[in-house]
């Protein structure tokens, strides 16, 4: 049946994205919404709920207000609870019912910020459309918002995570490993949007001389970097022990040539088996796009600009001596099901850890270029269950073990955006480490 | 780029004079686009001489995202570029969530920027029943709203109706009321009463279209009276009303 979630759960829409990859930030959020089963949220979703406070409301829009399009009640309460609260910002979150009504709610915000003198923001989400629509909306607000001034950039090369929230992450130290791993390659940690980070620290974000896209909901915040102050951004998640030095040289490149680059497109793609000193060549499949290359080396000239330490480039060289497994692209192995930068870089962590080619199915919002030619975009349960029928191997959350076949090897990997909590004990933290800790 | 939405009662003459201004105005050289808003999706017609032209609301529900802007419009007469937003079938459905959903597809298809038009008319169904009326009128679209009445009391009342919307909106952003057009029905005492309907409203009138048989006629021929009789006293006058929509003064409004 099309369109139909018979076996597995659906994923949190885009209302929980906003509000995740706003959570930390000191602002009071705002669901415009009817009082119920949207509080599942906070009680299913959101992982920080009951250790770290956050300003989230619901509106509690009634029938008559829907019908009679009573916005002045809605402005009324966001005033008087901004005046109050004091947040640093507003953030008036769509649902089903304003979106059927048409509820303009850039324009409330607009209102609403006359009358208290705090910054406020409208999200046109409607409950319809995945969370990684939601995080997109939000980060890339947030950063058209506050991050206008001008960017004074450090002399070491930094480094803004884009698009880090626990629906992808979870709270497992994923997170905090990447900070730590962006550190132990010599750059500076920037801002992280939006994990543990101030809304002052991305208010800073143009300071950074690199981004790194951790998620699809991070490219759009990427972009406006780009477009205002001329930031780079590279795609990928560093899992695994190989592909993170591979992606520590990335970010330095992109910073020394100003040129974003999806890592994982180089992995893999070229059938020649890499060699030390050989280039890993991949291309774009996003059209229009220019190729993106990664020899593994710099000219001189940009080894200048990007103030490539000793201990890095020894790193670099080191790990392209150990590449020397490739996988054959024909014959894939592991299917990944999951969010599209996550996916990829964890497909192209196992390929150069393992040597097991591995592709990605893909039920979520992303963009063709940061997919692999190999993977596919799977919103339907039948299309999932017909290709997971084509590997081995399966990887993803619990809760689509019910879709594989009798006998599959099934390696299990919660994501909070598709069974919330349940699973959170067990949720691995896969990056910069050996990749043991799949749990079958 | 300007861009004016157009209001009024029902069958009062929007479409009809929307499609001979957005005519005129091609006639003048300037690149128009006109957008009906309404579910009969008839606004341009005229303009493109009866040849069908999908609605963008049935082709993304048949296509989702996959199609491309020349698939929801088409060039008419003069050239200008003609949409039709389209709705769900009488009787079903939210219309007016569909105008917000058609004019967003219109401007992330770029509709805006590929064809660069210098006057976009937004041709806008009759009152402002629900919040999907006002989104012609939203910031982003519209900056100024054309009221079409007669001196008919129906006429008139939707148009008190449709200035209170926008005086609700003040605050917002929202755009401004930029005058009415005066379609006579040669009722009694007609350009008094729209002219007191002014006075309430604190607006003016921006110009008067005579009933004529003419517009019938050309209705009959798929086309505008523009093109259809370019030598015509109805013509001369769309052609007048076309350069006060679009070239007159802000300030010269409350002559
Ligand atoms: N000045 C005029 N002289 C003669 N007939 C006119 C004139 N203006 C409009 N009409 C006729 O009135 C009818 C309704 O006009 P039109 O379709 O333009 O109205 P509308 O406001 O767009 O209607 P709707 O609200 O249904 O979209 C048409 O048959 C048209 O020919
Ligand atoms: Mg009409």
């Amino acid at each position: 049946m099309r369109q139909t979630a018979g076996l597995i759960s659906t994923y949190s829409s885009d209302e929980f994205g906003i509000c995740s990859a706003l959570y930390e930030l000191g602002g009071m959020v705002v669901m415009h919404d009817a009082s119920g089963c949207n509080s599942t949220y906070t009680t299913h979703d959101e992982p920080r709920w009951y250790d770290m406070d956050s300003m989230i409301y619901i509106s509690a829009i009634s029938e008559m207000e829907a019908i009679m399009g009573d916005d002045e009640k809605l402005i009324r309460d966001l005033t008087e609870t901004a005046l109050e609260m004091k947040p640093k910002f507003v953030a008036v979150v769509g649902a089903p019912i304003p979106y059927m009504i048409g509820t303009d709610l850039s324009a409330i915000a607009a209102v609403t910020e006359q009358a208290t003198g705090i910054p406020c923001m409208g999200f046109a989400a409607n409950g319809m459309n995945y969370y990684t629509k939601g995080v997109s909306m939000a980060l890339e607000a947030i950063v058209r918002r506050f991050c206008t001034g001008p960017a004074l950039r450090t002399e070491n090369l930094s480094v803004n995570i884009l698009g880090a929230t626990p629906l992808d992450f979870s709270l497992n130290g994923s997170v905090d490993s990447i900070k730590d791993w962006i550190r132990e390659n010599h750059m500076e940690l920037n801002a992280c949007l939006s994990m543990g980070c101030t809304l002052e620290d991305i208010a800073g974000a143009g300071n950074a001389h690199v981004n790194l896209v951790v998620s699809y909901g991070g490219l759009a915040a990427a972009r406006y970097l780009k477009e205002q102050y001329g930031i780079p951004y590279v795609a990928g998640v560093p899992f695994g022990e190989r592909f993170p030095v591979m992606l520590a040289g990335m970010l330095k490149e992109a910073a020394a040539s100003g040129q974003d680059l999806v890592s994982y497109q180089a992995v893999g793609k070229n059938q020649t088996p890499p060699v030390p000193d050989a280039p890993y060549i991949g291309s774009d499949s996003d059209e229009g796009q220019k190729n993106i290359r990664y020899d593994g080396e710099y000219s001189g000239q940009e080894r200048r600009n990007c103030q490539l330490t000793g201990k890095a480039q020894e790193q670099k060289n080191d790990s392209q001596n150990k590449r020397n497994v490739h996988p054959q692209r024909d014959k894939v192995r592991i299917s990944i099901i999951g969010e599209s930068v996550f996916s990829a870089s964890l497909a192209a962590a196992i390929e150069l850890d393992r040597g097991i080619s591995a592709r990605v199915l893909c039920p979520l919002d992303t963009e063709d270029q940061l997919l692999r030619e190999c993977d596919l975009r799977t919103p339907e349960e039948d299309d999932l269950m017909e290709h997971l029928l084509e590997t081995e191997i399966a990887v993803g959350d619990p809760m689509y073990r019910v879709l594989c076949r009798d006998g599959q090897r099934f390696y299990s990997l919660p994501h909070e955006a598709f069974s919330g909590r349940i699973y959170d004990p067990v949720n691995p933290n896969l990056i910069n480490r050996k990749l043991e800790v799949l749990s079958c | 780029m300007k861009k004016i939405a157009v209001y009024g009662k029902g069958g009062i003459g929007k479409s009809t004079i929307v499609s001979n201004l957005s005519a005129a105005l091609a006639k003048r050289g300037l690149r128009v686009m006109q957008i009906g808003c309404d579910p009969k999706a008839d606004s341009t017609l005229s303009l493109r001489h009866g040849e069908p032209l999908p609605t963008v609301l049935e082709t993304v529900r048949q296509k989702k995202d996959a199609f491309a802007l020349e698939e929801i419009t088409c060039l008419g007469y003069g050239g200008v570029i003609c949409a039709e937003a389209g709705g769900p079938v009488p009787g079903l459905g939210c219309a007016g969530r569909g105008i917000i959903t058609a004019l967003e597809k219109l401007e992330t298809r770029g509709a805006y920027e590929i064809f660069r038009p210098d006057v976009v008319f937004y041709d806008v169904l009759g009152d402002v029943v629900c919040g999907g009326f006002s989104m012609p009128m939203r910031r982003g679209y519209a900056e100024e709203v054309l009221i079409v009445t007669s001196g008919e009391n129906m006429s008139i009342y939707a148009a008190a109706n449709i200035a209170m919307a926008i005086e609700n909106f003040k605050g917002r952003g929202y755009a401004k009321l930029g005058g009415l057009i005066l379609n006579r029905r040669n009722v009694k005492d007609e350009e008094t009463k729209v002219r007191t309907l002014c006075g309430d409203l604190h607006t003016s009138i921006i110009g008067m279209i005579d009933r004529s048989d003419l517009v019938t006629e050309a209705e009959t021929m798929k086309k505008t009276v523009v093109e259809a009789f370019p030598d015509s006293e109805m013509a001369a006058a769309f052609g007048e009303l076309a350069d006060t929509v679009v070239f007159r003064q802000r300030t010269a409004d409350k002559a």
